[in-house]
This record gives C-alpha cells, structure tokens and sequence, in this order.
C-alpha cells in the first residue's frame, strides 16, 4: 500500500491539480479523517481515480452535496474523498416521454428548477427526501433517501429507471437505460439505492418523471391523540381521495395530509377529508409553510436521527415507542416509517431499535453513525446479510469503497 | 441422472413428487417459448421452503444444474429445463399464507396464480395491481422472476413495486429471508436485484405484495384515428397535459382487423386505435376523461366512445387481449417480439418497422402499450413456406436493433431468458455483462441456478432457436402471448 501523500502527483496527473487538495477537519466521513480530496471530470476521470486508489489500497469514499456521509456506520478506512461536484449535467429531459438523464452530482433542487424551466411542461421528479442541505442526486440514489412524497410515488429505487456507474476497480457499466419498461439484464441501478457508496461510484442516473399535480390542499389536523392518530392512519387507506403525502408531527399531534388532483377535485377531496379527519383546510401559504417544517423536522434538532420502518397497521405501537424514545419524529403513517430525533447515544439506539423489532419493525442510523458506532446496525437474518456480504466482496473485492459502511460490507 | 442423485430427492420430498417417466418430463419440456425444448433429467415437486432447501441442497452436493417454473406461461424461454438438470415446479406451493389488510400486505407461496391476489383481497375493496394479460393462470413466482408488468403498470408499477420481500432459497440450499411486511429493511436491497432476476439468484419460495384500494371510478375509452401518428401524438399531449391514465394502448388496422374477426370487439373502423383508461376519485376521473377527450378530438380522433360501465370496459377491453391470439385469424403463423422505444419515437420507429417489413416480403402488426413505450411488433409468416421462420424470427430480430437505435431496449417484459441472451451485447458493454456476471456468481457461484439465461454465453449463441408452436394453454385460450 502506498501512502496517500505518495499517490498525490498520481491524482494530479489524472484530474488536475486544481481538483485535488488536501482535506481539512470539514471532510472528515462520520469521524473519519480523510487525506485528499479528488474531484474527477467526467466517468473516465472517476474511473481512472478508482483504479489509482484500488492499484494503491486506498480507501475512498464517494461524496455528493455531504448532507448524508454519516448514515450507517463510519467507514474503517477513508484515505480520499472522491468528490462528484464537477458531474453537473442535465443530460436529457424528455417531457413528452416524462424521463430524465442526469449526472450525479447535480444537486436535486437544481434538477427540479431545471424540469420547471421546460416551457409547457410541469413535470417533477417526485422526490423531497432529507436533510434540507445541498443534497446531490447520486446521494439521494445512494442513501434511497425519501421524504413525504414516498406514500404517493415511492422511494428512489421506484424512480430509478437506468444508472451509469463505476466499480473499485474502474470496470465502467450500466444497468436499465431511460425507458421505464425494461426488464434486460439484471437491475443493478435499483440495487446500488441505499448501497452507501459500498458497491460503485453512481455517475449518472435516469428518472421516470411525474407531472406536478394541478392542484395539492393540505388538510390538518391538531393535538390529535396516539390511539386517534392511528385510526385515522388506519381510515386513509381507503378514503376516496388521491393523499400525495401524510405526516404526522410527533409528540405535537398534528396530523397533515396533502391530497392532488384538478382544482375541483382537490377542493372536494380536501372537504371531504377534512369532515373526515375534523382537520381544517390550509391555505396555500401555510400549507407550504407548514410542508417545509415538516421536512426539516427532526433535522433541525441535536442527536441522532433514526429511520425507522414498521408494517403501516403498527403505526400506534410506533407512536408509543417514539413517544419513549424520541425528542421529536415525522412519521408516515400511510407507509409506516418514521424520522426520530434521538440522543447520541448508542444505547438508546440499541433499546429504541430493540421495541420498534418488537412490532416487526427495523432502524438504521441516518445522522450521527459516527457516534453510534457499530449499533447502527443490528441482528439480521444471517443469510441474506451473507449474500450482501458475497455481492460487496464481488463488486469492491478490494474493499476500496466506503469499507464497513453498510451491513454486511466489510 | 444417476440413482444416487434421484434417491436424494425423494428423501427430500417423497416418491410421489419427483417425476423421472419420459412422458411425465415431457409436459415440462418447454414454457410459452416453444421453439425451444429441453426435457430434463427429472422433475421435482417440492410443498414447502424446507423441501425446496432440500432439493437445492441435493442438487448444489452432486452439482446437478436446476430450474425453478412456476405456470410455463413465461415467453423468454426463463422455465426452460437444462439436459441432465430437474426442473424444480413450484406448483404445489399454492398457499395464500397470509392476509394483512391493516398492513396492505399478501404473504403468498410462489405457485399462487396472480388473479387469486386480487381475489384474495377483492371483499376489502383492494386488488394487486401488476395485471399481465396472463394474470389468470401465471403464478407469483413467475411473475417475480421476470419483474411482470401489465396493461396497468404505467400508473400501478410493476411487481418491482409490489414485492416488499422474499424468502429466498440460495442456490446452495440455504434459506434467506429478505424484507418483509415492513419498509426500509436495513442493508442492500436485494429484492431489487432478485426481481427480474429470471430465476438464476436462487428460487423465491415466499413472497409479501403490496395490495393497494380499487379505484373509486374507472372510465375506458376508445379512440378511432387516420394514422398511428395521429394516435402516437394524442398519447404525446395527453401525457404533456398532465395526465397519468392508468392504461393507454395503441392498435395497427392489422392487429384490430383481426381482434374483430376473433372476438367481435365491435371496435371503429381505422387505422389506429387508442384505449385510455383513467381511474380514482370519480370528481378526477370526469374531469381527467373530458380532457384526454378533448385533447383526441384535437389531435383528429374520428370517433370517441367512453364508459364507467364494467362489463361494457370489459368489452372494450376483449378486443385488446385477444390480439395476439387473433393474429392466427390473418396468418398460419407469427412471432410476438418484444422491445421498448421512448413514447415519442413511435412514428420514426413504425417507419423503420415499415422499411423492414418491405425488405423481408412480411407483414407485421404492432400493438403498443403506449403509455410505456413497451411495443410488440407481431411478425406474420407460413411455417410451411420453406425458410419463412427464419426469415421472420431475423426480421423480428432486426426490429430489436430499430428499438435500440430509438433508445429503447430489447425487452419490456417478456424477459431475456434463453431468446434474447444473445442480444444482450447490443444493449450492454462487456464491462456492464461483466458486472451482471458478478452479481450472478455472487449469489451463485456454483452456476447451478438456471444457467445458460440471461447472459451470453458462447455456446447459447452459436446456436439457432426451433420454429415457433402454440403453448397448450395458448391453444386452450388459457394464455395470450403480450
């Protein structure tokens, strides 16, 4: 292995001397100081800075807009720090065919402007996951991170229709292509959402689009009990109305739920909903105050943040364990996930995770890993975590990517 | 096979359930891609996770190759038997194991058919969504394994969508569990990968679905048009204006032609014709429809019919169906391909499907799922006539080559299998095909799990597929090949 410092000249030849610096205490992945940071120019740069790093056994870790680098575990190892910021481009957007093509380190509310700015077209993709930060889109991918759009439209692996991407050793590939019916080869671009950087360097990615809805009402609800709350949860899953997101602010008791449709059947929706649920009908400017809140809760707080998952009909349990637990949480009660605020502590995350697994429920560590060490992972059914473990070996044989970042990658 | 091999498998699964008689092995032979046939070393049939673990386990110790089928209903030769391996049916695991409406989720054993999800669920007022045309008799495994779509997916999504996890038996006979009722399971998500994967990252002998609400109101029309650009540039407009229906479809003069020849649909007659339906809250469906209306008469729609009506949807929809099977109305024979093109490269991609059709002296109808731009060019030629078979399965060939160039791919949802695995190289690079093979070997390094699919393999493509032969369910009405 060579040192860092030794394979300097090295990275400088490969993407030039303006795109390599020494990294500070600011690019430290999750406590983990990194030497260099690298910012190739286009895939055959990031190939090329991927074989260098394997040929020299360097670790890296691949970075985005770094809104997420501690999600998981802290990498064993992070020698350099291969940046995606010069991978910008809209490569396509075809409104008619509702897809686009973008690089990865396209920040996403850049990605969304640019959809808007498609004269005669309102197409969005239908993402709006946390933290609010400079979030890429290879990142989004990478982490599968999604906000209150999911009850509608799913996460990023649902989005996701075709990826480029480079392996540790600089093997360049694709999987799917920019069509939204595909079934050629194996669907590698869904399996490297929520890889943590573990598996390739993503590069580019395609999107099925969706139309922004002609109109969205926000209907809320206030102080609203747990054993409500989840009557409630229980009563969406069959009211006559399209939700688009459903959030529920915890332990405030406000309940919000955005339905979209024409502006006559948005306006019928959001009555009915609101008989229903004895919520009130927002107005535009609160309703999209109040949408903004809800995403950035929990962010805003110190601590931890955990993502939790349980099967929707145990949104009450969930309340009830958050309510133990958690400073502050948004849960979706339509999907069954929740976004809690937790001291960084990792005992709390070992018990926290210990009664969400009690209601057939998981939790992962979405901010703070570097703290939380090895509990932000816990038991899981050994086989399938040796198959991760076979498909990482086989993809980063090196473990040159994000080492130890993920379950089951070493 | 040797006795030692075949002794194994009955310990694992009792005599009554492993099949060794020609004529038995015979019926597993083939799937819906008929023009290729294997009759395998033996056929188990295997009631439960533990006896598939066992037979895998067997087979993984004397490194006998195995395939797991579901229905044979698959069109890309995925179920087809490898010479000297066992086919692993997974027909006797029909077993709804659990029905959760609080959590909108079926846990169901793979060999359940797809309609009896829906069936399963109907009294609660919800459905599972993935509708392919052969949902009355293909199976949930099988559906699996080639990631199904449907006339539905464009709005619904495709089984990707609605497997939430999977019991996987490994292809050295361990049991994983992967997923399950609730979201975002830590790690790599490898039902991702499994979905789609034709049956060669182990064999799904569980698997948890995501059910969702019918639709409060459903309203189907149809729309005659002069041209199939016409029709392609109304789908353009109603997908600019905003609108997701839940269905479009597009048929040439020919495949309607002999649609009403068949079933009497009673469709308008023209050159092209649209079906859009859109479903949801009826206030959204009225509006939605008088606009996808408005926006046909623009685009020079001659005639326009809708209905809320089920049985008259039905109807509108039988013509649609039946297509493929009717083609046997205007040809001996025919070829049902398979390719993707971006939504708006349909005029240029029917012209380069007109040009081919005029060089090889064959006629081929196309019926378009237009929504998603999955297209299914059907390729009409006579068996008897000596050489038409090849030229025809060349032409449809050549019709892959005109969806790629369009930025397409060359298949929608039939899958590779063994048909396609030699196309694989015009769509991926060797380091992308290198990639898959890592991915496959990671699960199965062994290459025991439906080998030969898929990905290329030199002796796969030295070698020439056999002429095409309804499927006994094709024949029985069972089945529609789209």
């Amino acid at each position: 292995m060579k040192t860092t410092e030794a394979a300097l000249p090295a990275f400088v030849d490969l993407v030039g001397e303006k795109w390599v610096r020494d990294a500070t205490a600011a690019d430290a992945v999750a406590g983990v100081q990194p030497a260099l940071v690298v910012a190739p120019e286009d895939e055959d740069g990031v190939a090329a800075v991927l074989r260098l790093a394997t040929r020299d056994g360097l670790a890296v870790v691949v970075r985005g807009g770094g809104t997420k680098l501690d999600w998981g575990r802290p990498p064993r190892r992070c020698d350099v720090v291969l940046s995606t910021e010069r991978l910008t481009a809209l490569v396509e957007h075809e409104p008619a065919d509702l897809i686009c093509v973008v690089q990865a380190g396209m920040q996403l509310a850049t990605l969304q402007r640019r959809l808007l700015a498609t004269a005669g077209h309102r197409q969005q993709l239908m993402l709006d996951p946390p933290p609010p930060g400079p979030q890429t889109v290879g990142g989004v991918l990478a982490c599968n991170a999604a906000g209150g759009r999911r009850t509608r439209y799913g996460t990023p692996r649902d989005l996701v229709i075709g990826a480029r991407f480079v392996l540790a050793d600089g093997t360049i590939a694709h999987s799917g292509g920019k069509v939204v019916k595909n079934v050629a080869g194996y669907d590698i671009a869904r399996l490297l959402c929520g890889s943590l950087g573990t598996l390739a360097v993503i590069t580019q990615a395609a999107f099925r689009l969706h139309p922004v809805p002609q109109a969205e009402r926000t209907v809320v609800a206030e102080n609203v009990s747990a054993t409500r709350l989840a009557e409630l949860g229980d009563a969406l899953r069959t009211a006559p109305v399209v939700i688009g997101a459903a959030d529920v602010l915890w332990p405030d008791g406000l309940l919000a739920v955005r339905v979209e449709g024409t502006e006559e059947s948005a306006d019928a929706q959001a009555a009915t909903l609101a008989a229903q649920l004895g919520g009130r009908v927002l107005d535009e400017s609160d309703a999209r105050l109040l949408q903004k809140s809800m995403r950035h809760a929990p962010w805003q707080g110190d601590g931890t943040i955990v993502g939790v998952g349980v099967p929707r009909s145990r949104i009450r349990q969930l309340l009830d364990i958050c309510s133990d637990f958690a400073a502050s949480a948004v849960i979706r009660p339509c999907v069954g996930t929740a976004q809690a605020l937790v001291p960084t502590d990792s005992d709390v995350v070992i018990r926290f995770r210990a009664a969400v697994t009690g209601v057939g429920g998981h939790l992962t560590v979405h901010r703070g890993g570097g703290a939380i060490g090895d509990a932000a992972f816990g038991d899981a059914d050994e086989t399938a975590v040796e198959l991760m473990r076979a498909v990482t070996s086989r993809f980063d044989p090196t473990a040159t990517l994000s080492p130890g970042r993920h379950l089951g990658s070493v | 096979m040797e006795r030692a091999v075949v002794d194994r498998l009955i310990a694992a699964v009792g005599a009554g359930a492993v099949l060794t008689e020609p004529a038995a092995l015979r019926a597993y032979e083939c799937d819906g891609l008929t023009g290729y046939r294997v009759i395998p070393a033996a056929v188990v049939l295997p009631s439960s996770t533990e006896e598939v673990a066992a037979v895998v386990q067997a087979c993984h110790r004397a490194g006998v190759p195995f395939v797991a089928r579901g229905a044979g209903t698959g069109l890309s030769g995925g179920a087809l038997p490898v010479a000297e391996g066992i086919v692993i049916s997974l027909a006797r695991m029909r077993t709804i194991l659990d029905v959760d409406i609080a959590a909108e989720r079926v846990t169901v054993q793979p060999g359940v058919s797809n309609l009896a999800v829906s069936d399963a669920v109907a009294s609660w007022g919800y459905f599972y969504a993935p509708d392919p045309s052969s949902q009355a008799v293909c199976s949930i495994g099988g559906n699996v394994a080639e990631n199904s779509g449907g006339a539905h997916c464009l709005k619904y999504g495709f089984t990707l969508h609605h497997v939430c996890g999977v019991t996987l038996v490994t292809a050295d006979g361990r049991i994983a569990r992967i997923g399950g009722k609730a979201p975002d399971a830590p790690g790599l998500d490898l039902c991702a990968a499994i979905v789609g994967s034709e049956g060669t990252l182990g064999i799904v002998t569980e698997v948890v679905l995501r059910i969702v609400p019918r639709p409060q109101a459903v309203l189907t029309m149809l729309a005659a048009f002069d041209s199939m650009a016409a029709a392609g540039s109304a789908v353009s407009e109603i997908i600019a204006a905003g609108i997701v229906p839940a269905a479009v479809e597009m048929m040439d003069r020919l495949t309607r032609e002999a649609a009403e020849a068949a079933v009497g649909a009673g469709y308008p007659d023209c050159e092209a014709l649209l079906l859009v339906e859109v479903d949801g809250p009826q206030l959204e469906t009225g509006a939605v429809g008088a606009a996808v209306d408005s926006i046909c008469r623009g685009c020079g729609a001659t005639e326009i019919r809708s209905t809320e009506d089920s049985s008259e949807r039905a109807a509108m929809w039988r013509g649609r169906r039946s297509a493929f099977a009717a083609m046997g109305r205007v040809s001996p024979s025919y070829y049902v391909q398979d390719g993707v093109i971006p939504r708006t490269r349909l005029a240029d991609v029917l012209d380069g499907i007109q040009l081919l059709e005029n060089e090889y002296g064959l006629r081929v109808g196309n019926v378009f799922h237009a929504g998603d731009g999955n297209l299914h060019p059907l390729v009409l030629y006579d068996a008897a006539i000596q050489g038409e078979s090849t030229r025809a399965l060349e032409l449809a060939g050549r019709i892959l080559d005109v969806c790629l160039a369009s930025g397409g791919s060359i298949t929608g949802e039939h899958g590779v299998g063994v048909d396609k695995a030699c196309q694989m190289p015009k769509m991926f690079s060797e380091g992308a095909l290198e990639v898959m093979a890592r991915l496959r070997a990671a699960f199965d390094p062994s290459g025991l799990c439906n080998p030969g699919k898929v990905l290329p393999t030199p002796r796969l493509c030295g070698e020439v597929p056999g002429v095409y032969r309804a499927h006994p369910l094709e024949r029985a009405g069972l089945a529609e090949r789209m």
